[in-house]
């Protein structure tokens, strides 16, 4: 019966997905090497926006402290393919145990918090200022630890290496990471459109009439914040080999807030609406900073105002969104 | 024996503040349940307040009156100017506060710069007790705002006014239907709750340096405190105020800022998950 209801949906996602991600596709054949890297953080920043568009925008949940998953993911993968983790040497010092263990213990760490968080009824705004407090808190703990590179943070991260085949081209780490953000973003979808995803629209909707036909919302919360907080390692782990350097601001308070405008700019409904505001930003921030110095952040603050007030939509979300919002 | 009376009574100092600036947050969320994300900058508003009447040569005192005034002014524009047609959007009142407290953080670094930044010294003189000797100044906050708390109090429990606003706290519809004007109502309580912590950020101004950052270093702790003692309840942040700014103060004599704020961090979950209702909120959610 929803056949004629969810055939142009799904069409209408997947057709910008195809659009955008073979736009990207075509990116290296301007031969542009400077555009290229720029290109390959924004993705990074792009596959960030995604994971707190999933809790955010589809889940209700607001996150002030996106950047507390992203940065522990980016500081244990640095960690790991350094050589720093005490035991982990030869192959277990490579990428992929990296990137496994960077999703591992965040997936776990988040579990975790969300098990203090969620049981303890901590609500929209007040989940947010907790976790902006966490955030702020790890940034300071990575200040002040001095094995993990203090102030500094830890440069001189080895690149990316599977198996031996060292991703040192640009061409070739574009790719990598378009097919990262391609497969996050389906995955992302996939969570959202699953029969898990439906009850998360029912939380995001009304929490209580959810609890009330049965659903155990604190655990769905709690693994869908988990699920959110592993996409967010998992970008973090790739900022580390990308930008080969981790500090403590990828961890703390700024990128933190720096993501939600991202998202609430692009559109927090959409994932893709996200994935954009957060290439958007970051280019427009790119080209503008320079000029514009403080009053760049200044305007920021100006335009996460207007849009939150004039279109909780965001720029893309309305744009993209699979159907009107009923 | 000294140093630790010492230590106790500049604890104490802290706590106080910390109470002052949580009041303010918690009259705002109480009435108007909008949880105001530039609190802590106009905390940071109040104490570049004194900043500024210092470097004009006007001093400090004149400064400490300024400050309440000139933020409480701010809240009250900003109430019109905003807060007012998000009153049914909580979610969006965060963000939209958030995004006030962004510009006005930008703006005061466009306008002193990013450093740190220290005034005059108001009163000096220390005032000893036997072989104890304290700060007058330090005395001086204490007794400003353990007035203020006081006022406050008696505003809300023994006034007609604060009978009204807990009227609006209670149910806000149902106050309106009984003839209270719950717009002035929270025109007057934003008012206050930024002018409170305008207040705190200008008496705290010549005992720390001033950089863009202090407004977040006390929005978070008074926070906690709010989330430690209960939301519902103004006295509840006495209690959460002392939980936090206590062990904080200890902490942090004891050992060190980080270890500080990981210990009372990591309190403040433990307390939230085993009595989410806050330690004095005794009926639970709703």
């Amino acid at each position: 019966m929803d056949k004629t209801n969810s055939a142009p949906r799904i069409s209408r996602s997947a057709a910008v997905f195809a659009v955008l991600f073979a736009a990207l596709a075509l990116t290296p054949l301007s031969g542009d090497l400077y555009l290229l890297t720029q290109l390959t953080q924004l993705l990074v920043y792009g596959i960030f926006a995604m994971s707190l568009s999933l809790i955010w925008g589809h889940v209700g949940i607001l996150c002030f402290g996106q950047a507390i998953f992203f940065g522990l993911g980016g500081y244990i993968m640095a960690l790991v393919t350094k050589g720093m983790v005490p035991g982990m040497t030869g192959w277990l010092a490579s990428s992929c145990s990296g990137l496994i263990l960077a999703i591992f213990v965040t997936v776990f760490f988040a579990l975790a918090l969300g098990y203090f968080l969620f049981y303890g009824r901590l609500s929209g705004p007040y989940l947010g200022i907790v976790t902006l407090a966490i955030s702020v808190l790890m940034e300071r703990i990575a200040v002040n630890w001095y094995y993990i590179g203090g102030y500094n943070g830890l440069t001189s991260v080895p690149a990316l290496n599977f198996f031996g085949f060292e991703l040192l081209d640009p061409n070739e780490l574009y790719y990598f990471i378009l097919a990262s953000a391609a497969a996050m973003y389906l995955f992302c979808r996939g969570v959202v459109i699953s029969p898990f995803g439906r009850v998360l629209a029912a939380i995001k909707n009304n929490e209580e009439r959810a609890e009330y036909f049965g659903y155990n919302t604190a655990q769905y919360k709690i693994k869908v914040f988990a699920i959110s907080a592993g996409v967010a390692a998992f970008s973090g782990a790739l900022f580390a080999t990308v930008a080969e350097f981790v500090s403590p601001t990828i961890v703390g308070f700024g990128l933190s807030t720096e993501a939600l405008i991202w998202v609430a700019l692009g559109g927090r409904e959409v994932l893709l609406a996200s994935f954009l505001g957060a290439l958007t930003v970051r280019a427009l921030e790119a080209f503008l900073s320079d000029i514009l110095t403080y009053y760049w952040i200044l305007i920021l603050g100006l335009f996460l105002i207007l849009c939150v007030t004039l279109f909780p939509q965001g720029l893309f979300g309305r744009l993209l969104a699979d159907r009107p919002k009923s | 024996m000294a140093d630790l009376i010492i230590q106790l009574l500049n604890g104490l100092n802290y706590i106080l503040i910390l109470i002052l600036v949580a009041m303010g947050l918690v009259i705002i969320f109480g009435l108007m349940k909008v949880i105001n994300m530039a609190h802590g900058e106009f905390f940071l508003l109040g104490a570049y307040t004194v900043v500024l009447t210092d470097r004009l040569g006007l001093g400090f005192w004149v400064g400490l009156i300024l400050a309440p005034i000139v933020v409480g002014l701010l809240g009250a524009v900003l109430e019109l100017t905003l807060i007012r047609h998000l009153y049914k959007r909580f979610l969006d009142t965060i963000l939209a506060t958030w995004g006030v407290s962004i510009i006005i953080k930008q703006t005061i670094i466009i306008i002193f710069g990013p450093a740190g930044l220290m005034t005059q010294p108001p009163l000096p003189q220390l005032i000893s007790f036997g072989s104890l000797e304290y700060p007058a100044y330090r005395l001086f906050i204490m007794a400003v705002s353990l007035s203020v708390i006081a006022v406050t109090f008696y505003v809300f429990y023994k006034t007609d006014l604060g009978l009204a606003s807990r009227a609006v706290i209670a149910n806000a519809p149902m106050a309106s239907a009984c003839g209270i004007n719950t717009r002035r109502m929270y025109r007057i309580t934003f008012t206050f709750g930024s002018a409170l912590a305008g207040l705190a950020g200008a008496t705290m101004a010549p005992l720390m340096s001033c950089d863009p950052q202090m407004g977040l270093g006390f929005f978070i702790p008074a926070f906690l405190a709010i989330l430690v003692g209960g939301a519902g309840t103004l006295s509840g942040i006495l209690a959460g105020g002392s939980v936090v700014g206590g062990s904080e103060s200890f902490i942090s004599a004891v050992y060190s800022p980080v270890t500080a704020q990981i210990v009372v961090f990591s309190i403040a979950i433990i307390i939230i998950r085993a009595r989410p209702q806050g330690l004095l909120g005794g009926k639970g959610r709703g």
